[in-house]
């Protein structure tokens, strides 16, 4: 069965994106009439460090094929645990943030992939029950983190233009670059969001893949909000769907189509930067938010465009209807 | 190919009295047989024989009810894809399991149980080009995206993944179906080298002559029994098709004469669809039952995909009463009078969640009602006739569609476009897949009556009874062409050839 | 398609499901319920019995038992209190139900619908209050069907599109709106914040919604269609079932709910800006699950998804009785939609593999 044309959109897509975001990011001076400096990139990392890693766990399960909306829940979850238990040892709050986050990917996904049940209501509901355990551990408030040791040495600037939280983004980027490209696990997670019947015929262990992929977007999404929450000092319970969207965003940006099949941590990276870019830009030009909006709604129209059958059926219709009209009718 | 001889004594794989059933209707019975280290071994049988069926339980996707497996002098359980590839099994699968999203290279990596968890690049590929060098696919290379590749070269890289896994058996279920002849050529080839090196080689294929150009021996089922087990060098094509068959069935009841003063007609001119159908043209008439007699990827179903609307880059003309059938949108051909039974029951046919009166009145709502409001009377009046028309008992109506055996399921799915006056051609795709005998008849029953009713009446189908029980015209086809056309005076052995042999005579 | 059998809400589930089941009904809490709805599933070679409804009846009957147990829960004014908090997001959960029933799964761009209809009702305030509502009906259904246009002739992906229509209306109605709060020139929408019988407005509209929804899901062409193409769409596709035409109604009937929604929230705030339409877009799903509309497509009804709503309120309204805080209002909810989810989905596939 012919499926869809060739793969370009997980290089192209990305590619392209990323371009254009970046020659507005270098044509913001125009704007603003100051030169970028170091800072200006320092903090674009440090808005890739906010969505960065939620943005590779989501991928990673839209690479499969599946929708993991929990993670904004999780993202939410980890920075409140590890706030509150990350007090005096902020790497005891980590670990905990992120041991929690593998453990509610592990069950969803063990549900998702033994029951065959699609990811999204059951991933929508966790998203719902994790929003209320967050509030319900800090009464709805936001809870501030103390340990100013901590909150500063995540702000340290390395280079100039890193920071810890966006050099451990851009490592979890390499990991999984290297994963993905280097071990078989990369094709396999593909190959199950291609075709999961193929897959299976193939040999290929496709519950354990999705149980894996579920385990790591969540902790890659309490790590997110963890290291996200130590920066600002502070956990919120609440920041809406906004994370969720924005991390979405980044995946389709980054060439990854809800449908399976597509998509590479690289331009996941990609797409993740062009948000944290864009951000920046707002930042930086102090232009209206609609702006952005309506940037966003354009890029995601033509990603929408690419990925419709319905559109490419009705293009092929148009061209077999032309084909007819040039041939001469040869009846009356 | 006989310097295996002496170890084809020694069986490597033993297949011992296996039998399957599924709800009750056995589906495999008691088949045995064995296939020597070497041998290549041809499974043939018209549909529904139990191939399929076998090959599952052999690859690990079915478990045998009873009897037992034997490879390498050891019985063992197939419990799943991934245990069968452990002991040495590899599988072409009857439908094409690659996946279009990776790369060439990725899709002969997948899966495999020796495929080494860090990936060994430059190894990797220089091995990918040798196995595709095999194949004659020089021209691909590995890092290439599998779905800029045709059908006929994804199926290839299938059979060279399936090759390559160093397997002790490797089974190919219909590897050729969508290949052409110098495809075919490189397959076999390939095959007749991994056989050399000792590997036992079981191919299921409906092109006869290839069984016979390519297996040492052939086992043949029907009905799910083992026939015979014979060297392929004591066959002809038509003694397999005599195996297959039993009697070669011949004409039932004499083709209806046309219609001195034909009705409405449908007529269709070069028909063409890329890549799957080549210049089709027919002109049918009402009260006949026209029947196209093709295997997978002969273009018989194609033809009636393509008129449903189902083929959105389809050209040609057709025309149904005399006015253009807008036949590259299926809500446009369904407006025209075209009702289409597909051959996928499952999953582009019937709504099995659904209660059966749901299934019956699916296509008819807009009669049964006025300005889009239905009216409960009529609706149930509709349903209950439909349900006599068929033989569905009036009570099950609530049921839902998905608790009927196949049979009836089939009846629904047919009875569908039935009984309507906005209907005047009716294109079925294997109107009796999965179905029993006695369903067949009731099947047959209808149709004919649908056809006596003044409908035109189109099917394709693979099966040779049902092709001469039904067809008053039988069109043969294949490799995207029609081949011959037949009003009576076709008997199972002709329309077997035309449609099984290529230019490759036996 | 006979409703029947189909149409036992939640909340109307009657003892007729009860026998044998008195066992766990007591104890067990919702968060433990998939292990007694799979041993509910196992017992089921009796016909009707399925793990869904004997859940949602455990789940009703612990909220029963445990507002007997609570002080003001069996009131008239704490029955209103719930009505109340259900209808808003009711309405548009009536809508969502539809597409959903449809096969369009979600839409993420509800709240920035509903805020837009409220900004544009709140605006035409002084051309009367008729013609304000029609107004803000209209651009509902008008931004809505677009997006079902789309979906349904070429088959876009319903959660990316609506994430692009969601940036595209929230930009757009910040530019025109230029970012600040819309107060009405003149208030003619007092009339929708009247409480007949001492119950809103909004709270009848639900039930009328409702009725209409159900009416239309099950006696129109358009209706049953919508069932055949949720159920299976390539099959819908291959019968020549006008699955474009069909998904456009679904999401206009949807955008109607929208508007509704934004109209009450825009006469209940008496003004708008960007974040009034707040989480509706979830909430509204939430809803839908709860009432066992199976995402997929195909199944379920408007009265179920009224059951779900007022299921959802009535858990909410109970907790904070029992002092709980929102925090585990929402724990539970999410909870209680998970058992659901899995419940329908167990029960539509079994048997089958």
């Amino acid at each position: 069965m012919i499926r869809r044309p060739a793969a370009p959109p997980e290089t192209l897509v990305p590619g392209v994106a990323l371009v254009v975001v970046l020659i507005t990011f270098f044509c913001t001076p125009l704007m603003s009439g100051r030169a970028l400096t170091a800072f200006d990139v320092y903090n674009t990392f440090q808005g890739l460090a906010q969505l960065g890693l939620l943005t590779l766990g989501l991928g990673l399960t839209m690479i499969a094929g599946e929708f993991d909306l929990s993670v904004a829940g999780t993202y939410v979850l980890g920075g409140m645990l590890a706030v509150r238990t990350g007090q005096s040892s902020a790497i005891l709050g980590i670990v905990l943030a992120v041991g929690a986050g593998a453990a509610i990917g592990a069950v969803q996904g063990g549900i998702i992939a033994r029951l065959r049940i699609p990811s999204l209501p059951v991933t929508l509901a966790t998203y719902v029950a994790l929003l209320g355990l967050t509030s319900a551990m800090s009464g709805g408030l936001s809870v501030t983190y103390t340990n100013t040791g901590a909150t500063l040495w995540m702000d340290r600037h390395i280079a100039g233009i890193f920071s810890p939280p966006s050099l451990i983004t851009l490592t979890g980027f390499v990991i999984a670059a290297a994963v993905f490209g280097g071990t078989r696990l990369g094709r396999e997670i593909r190959a199950i969001g291609g075709d999961r019947r193929a897959s299976r015929v193939a040999g290929v262990r496709v519950e354990r893949g999705l149980v894996g992929l579920f385990t790591a977007s969540g902790s890659l999404a309490a790590l997110s909000g963890a290291l996200f929450s130590y920066s600002y000092a502070a956990a919120n319970p609440n920041p809406g769907l906004q994370p969720l969207i924005l991390a979405t965003v980044g995946c389709l940006v980054g060439g990854v189509s809800l449908v399976g099949g597509r998509g590479l941590p690289a331009g996941l990276l990609a797409g993740a930067l062009s948000v944290a870019l864009l951000g920046q830009v707002d930042a930086i030009t102090a232009i209206p938010d609609y702006y952005t909006e309506l940037l966003y709604a354009a890029l995601l129209g033509v990603i929408v465009a690419v990925d419709a059958p319905g559109l490419r059926r009705g293009l092929d219709r148009l061209k077999a209807r032309a084909a007819t009209i040039r041939t001469p009718d040869r009846r009356p | 190919m006989s310097d295996m001889a002496g170890d084809r004594a020694r069986p490597q794989v033993c297949v011992e009295v296996l039998s399957r059933s599924f709800g009750g209707v056995a589906a495999v019975r008691e088949v045995s047989f064995t296939v020597g280290a070497g041998e290549i071994h041809g499974l043939c049988g018209h549909n529904g024989a139990g191939k399929s069926t076998v090959v599952k339980m052999l690859s690990g996707q079915l478990a045998p009810d009873s009897g037992r497996i034997v490879i390498g002098g050891q019985p063992v359980v197939l419990g799943s894809r991934q245990a069968a590839q452990r002991l040495g099994v590899a599988l072409v699968d009857q439908e094409l399991s690659v996946v279009p999203e990776l790369t060439v290279l990725d899709n002969l990596l997948l899966g495999g149980v020796s495929t080494p968890l860090l990936n060994r690049r430059r190894a990797a590929a220089a091995r990918c080009r040798q196995v595709l060098g095999d194949m004659g696919l020089d021209r691909i290379r590995p890092q290439q995206p599998l779905a800029e590749l045709s059908i006929g070269e994804r199926q290839l890289v299938e059979v060279a993944r399936a090759l390559s896994q160093n397997a002790r058996l490797v089974i190919l279920d219909e590897p050729t179906a969508t290949l052409s002849d110098v495809e075919t050529e490189y397959v076999f080839a390939a095959i007749r080298r991994v056989a050399a090196r000792g590997c036992s080689v079981i191919f299921v294929s409906h092109r006869l002559s290839e069984v016979l150009e390519l297996c040492d021996t052939v086992t043949v089922l029907r009905d799910g029994r083992r026939i015979a087990t014979t060297p392929a060098s004591e066959l002809t094509v038509s003694d397999l098709i005599v195996q297959m068959l039993g009697e070669a069935p011949h004409r039932l009841t004499a083709a209806r004469a046309p219609d001195p003063q034909p009705g409405h007609s449908l007529r269709i001119e070069g028909l063409r669809v890329p890549g799957r159908l080549t210049d089709f043209s027919l002109t049918a008439q009402a009260g006949r039952v026209y029947a196209l007699a093709g295997q997978l990827g002969s273009g018989a179903s194609d033809v009636l995909r393509a008129l449903a609307g189902l083929h959105p880059q389809a050209t040609g003309r057709v025309r149904l009463r005399d006015r253009a059938v807008p036949f590259r949108n299926p809500v446009g051909a369904a407006a025209a009078g075209v009702a289409f039974v597909s051959s996928d029951r499952k999953s582009e046919g019937l709504f099995l969640d659904k209660p059966i009166a749901a299934n019956f009145l699916a296509t008819r709502l807009p009669g049964l009602g006025r300005a889009g409001l239905l009216s409960s009377r009529r609706e149930h009046q509709a349903a209950r006739s439909l349900a006599e028309l068929v033989g569905i008992a009036d009570h099950r109506l609530r049921e839902p569609t998905a608790a009927l055996s196949g049979g009836n399921q089939q009846r629904v799915f047919v009875g569908r476009s039935l009984g309507r006056d906005d209907v005047y051609a009716l294109l079925l795709d294997e109107p009796t897949r999965g179905v029993d005998i006695g369903g067949r008849a009731a099947i047959h029953r209808l149709l004919r009556a649908a056809a006596d009713a003044g409908l035109i009446v189109v099917f394709a189908s693979t099966e040779l009874e049902e092709l001469l029980e039904l067809g008053d015209v039988i069109i043969t086809m294949r490799e995207t062409r029609m081949v011959a056309r037949y009003e009576g005076g076709a008997d199972g052995a002709v329309l077997m050839r035309d449609m099984t042999q290529g230019e490759r005579a036996a | 398609m006979t409703a029947a059998d189909n149409d036992r809400s939640p909340a109307m589930a009657t003892a007729r499901d009860l026998p044998g089941r008195q066992d766990g009904a007591d104890t067990a809490p919702p968060a433990q319920e998939p292990a007694s709805a799979a041993a509910a599933g196992r017992l089921s070679g009796l016909r009707g019995v399925d793990p869904l409804d004997v859940g949602i009846v455990i789940v009703v009957l612990a909220v029963i038992v445990t507002g007997m147990l609570t002080t003001r829960f069996f009131s008239l004014a704490n029955a209103r209190a719930i009505l109340a908090s259900t209808a808003s997001v009711g309405i548009t959960a009536i809508g969502a139900t539809v597409v959903m029933i449809a096969g369009s799964a979600v839409s993420l761009a509800v709240s920035q619908t509903a805020t837009v209809v409220a900004m544009i009702f709140l605006a035409t305030q002084q051309f009367g209050l008729a013609a304000a509502i029609i107004a803000g009906l209209l651009s509902g259904v008008a931004m809505t069907a677009i997006q079902g246009a789309v979906i349904g002739f070429w088959t876009a992906n319903p959660i990316v599109l609506t994430i692009a229509a969601g940036f595209a209306i929230g930009g757009v109605a910040t530019w025109i709106s230029g970012g600040t709060t819309v107060y009405p020139q003149v208030t003619a929408f007092n009339g929708l914040n009247d409480t007949p019988l001492g119950l809103p407005l909004a709270v009848y509209v639900l039930l009328a919604i409702t009725g209409v929804a159900q009416w239309l899901l099950r006696r129109t062409t358009a209706g049953r269609y919508m069932y055949l193409i949720g159920e299976n769409p390539r099959a819908a596709r291959a019968a020549g079932l006008p699955v474009g035409r069909v998904t456009v109604i679904a999401w206009a009937i949807f955008g109607a709910c929208i508007a509704l929604t934004g109209v009450f929230l825009a006469a209940f705030n008496t003004s708008a800006n960007a974040s009034l339409g707040g989480t509706l877009s979830l909430d509204a799903i939430a809803a839908v699950l709860a009432g066992g509309t199976a995402i997929g497509g195909g199944k379920g009804s408007a009265v179920r998804t009224l059951g779900g709503a007022l299921l959802i309120s009535a858990i909410s309204d109970l907790l904070l009785l029992r002092g709980f805080s929102t925090g585990i209002q929402l724990l539970v909810k999410g909870l209680l939609v998970a058992f659901v989810v899995i419940a329908v989905h167990v029960r539509s596939t079994r048997g089958r593999r």
